[in-house]
């Protein structure tokens, strides 16, 4: 069985009035194993381009792009029988309700009513959405809508799904209900291709994360990969302290709104723990996340060239 | 492959037409306005002797204009809603997502159609040949201004170039050619363009059948089913079914 997903050289570049934009410079990794693989980068970075490339809607100006072996150039023709895709800022039509949607576009891929329907009812309760299944989109929450075009991709039996920011707009409650149903095509060995802005979502469904910066893929790894992958293990956060030069022995130090960040090593959690303590100043101290990864990788004051 | 055809066919239809006429039907009036009050301008100046030529006409731009005005939903399609990118990451064939949703936008003229018909019928006592003729010569007007609109719809980026486009082209396919008139009425190179448009073809044909039974349509014909076979060509070859012009 060929791998999920390989991107080989890609360079992408959109030729608009006379105005040229690199979209993707090179993207070369490899989606190895089956599973849910994030594709996390700051905005305008590619990812959107690269979905659309992988989804046979673009076409490469250099390089290429396998989806389970087949280019997406000149294996289009079977590769769409392989692929779903929820594109991002999508919308449902106005004048149909979400079962609608994803009965004629069960149908409008060659199956029966039978199936149809079938399929429409369970991916509308898989969901949760049975409560506005029947609503006219028209009068739908942004949420819901949302939820529509996600139903539809995932009403479709294919081998990967490629969902472009799925969750945007949803409420917690409801982004959990995609995280079961993204979880439950995992189990049954489907893969998934996900962007998202949301690093707790990608933190928690992903097998493996892809990390993209200015047109360029930097970084790949499972969560645990690339936290070691870092000069530091260890985050802390101080309120209110305005005074980084003292912190700057520890690690490396950013300031925001709300305080400062020091990423350091666990060795010298201690001492700085006792020293607040000394102060009276609050203190969180926790192994770094997914955030701290992103913001260093891709953080502005930092060079990824 | 026929069973998964017609299904693809019939829901795209539903999608465009049954289901929005269902839950809009004054969208109706706007398909059917325009030419019925061409063929209100012409008994009025022409008398009831126009009304067939009237009649003949209004059938024709009841075709053409939605078959345009196609143009505006496909790519309200495309570039607001991004259907066309998931319909593009399935199998489903181009030519087939346009012709299923040039169906179901023909859906809205069908009463209109219907009642010309009606007028053109009882007028010349047309026989069932005729009819067929009639209906053949509408269905290949409706391929020909279907696939153009589609054509026009890969190739464009903005959703507001859309609306001055769409009614160059309505006046262009639907105004200029003769079809309320010979064609020997309009000044010299405009004649000349207006052999170039297959709305001319269709109304000399449509006029040959009904009121000249049939005499001198072979021409007509000919050059008519060539121009579908160019639309097609051309459509098959510049459309831009991928999104790489966006
Ligand atoms: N249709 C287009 N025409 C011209 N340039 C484009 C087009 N679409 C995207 N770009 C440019 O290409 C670059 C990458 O865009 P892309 O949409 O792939 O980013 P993204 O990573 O998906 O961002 P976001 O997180 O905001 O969705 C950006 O610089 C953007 O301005
Ligand atoms: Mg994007």
């Amino acid at each position: 069985m060929p791998i999920p997903l390989e991107s080989n050289s890609l360079k992408k570049i959109y030729r608009n009035r006379g105005r040229t934009t690199t979209a993707i410079n090179n993207f070369t990794f490899s989606v190895k194993d089956k599973g849910v693989f994030s594709l996390l980068g700051r905005n305008g970075s590619g990812k959107t381009t690269f979905v659309k490339v992988s989804t046979t809607q673009l076409t490469p100006d250099e390089g290429y792009v396998k989806v389970f072996g087949k280019d997406v150039v000149s294996d289009e023709k079977e590769l769409r029988h392989m692929i779903s895709l929820v594109p991002q800022e999508s919308r449902p039509f106005p004048h149909m309700n979400p079962y609608e949607h994803v009965y004629l576009f069960q149908k409008m891929n060659g199956n029966s009513r039978e199936e149809s329907k079938d399929r429409a009812e369970s991916v509308i309760g898989l969901l949760g959405m049975e409560d506005f299944a029947k609503v006219e989109c028209v009068n739908l929450s942004g949420g819901q809508k949302q939820l529509t075009m996600v139903a539809m991709a995932l009403s479709l039996d294919t081998q990967i799904y490629f969902l472009d920011e799925p969750t945007i707009g949803l409420d917690i409650i409801t982004r959990k209900r995609v995280w079961n149903a993204i979880n439950k095509y995992r189990n049954a060995g489907k893969s998934i291709l996900l962007t998202t802005h949301y690093l707790d979502e990608a933190a928690i469904l992903s097998d493996e994360i892809g990390i993209v910066s200015h047109g360029n893929f930097i970084k790949q790894g499972t969560l645990d990969e690339l936290r070691s992958g870092l000069e530091y293990d260890t985050r802390v956060a101080l309120r209110g302290r305005t005074d980084i030069k003292e912190f700057e022995q520890y690690g490396r130090v950013f300031s925001d709104e709300s305080g400062m960040v020091l990423f350091t090593n666990q060795e010298n959690v201690e001492k700085i723990l006792s020293d607040s303590f000394v102060r009276k100043e609050r203190i969180e101290v926790g192994p770094i996340g997914l955030d701290d990864v992103f913001i260093s990788l891709v953080g502005e004051d930092i060079e990824v060239d | 492959m026929i069973k998964e055809l017609y299904r693809t066919i019939t829901s795209l239809t539903a999608l465009n037409g049954f289901i929005p006429l269902w839950r809009r039907p004054i969208a109706l009036i706007a398909v059917i306005s325009t030419p019925f009050s061409f063929l209100f301008f012409i008994y009025l100046f022409g008398g009831p002797s126009k009304i067939l030529i009237g009649a003949i006409g209004g059938i024709l731009f009841t075709i053409v204009n939605a078959s345009t005005m196609l143009q505006t939903d496909l790519l309200f399609y495309k570039l607001d809603l991004k259907f066309q990118q998931v319909v593009a990451s399935t199998p489903i064939n181009p030519l087939v997502y346009m012709f299923g949703l040039a169906t179901g936008n023909i859906v809205f003229t069908l009463p209109g159609l219907a009642i010309f018909m009606g007028i053109i019928v009882f007028q010349s006592h047309i026989g069932i040949i005729q009819i067929l003729a009639v209906i053949g010569t509408l269905i290949t007007t409706w391929v020909i201004f279907s696939m153009f609109s589609f054509l026009v719809s890969t190739r464009v980026r903005e959703m507001r170039d859309i609306w001055p486009i769409s009614v160059m082209f309505s006046i262009i396919f639907g105004v200029v050619p003769p079809i309320y008139y010979s064609i020997s009425a309009l000044p010299g190179p405009v004649q000349y363009f207006a052999y170039i448009v297959p709305t001319t073809w269709a109304a000399i044909l449509l006029k040959g059948i009904v009121i000249h039974n049939f005499a001198g349509v072979a021409i007509p014909a000919l050059v008519f089913v060539v121009e579908m076979f160019c639309v097609l060509a051309f459509t098959s070859r510049f459309s831009d079914w991928r999104l790489n012009r966006t």
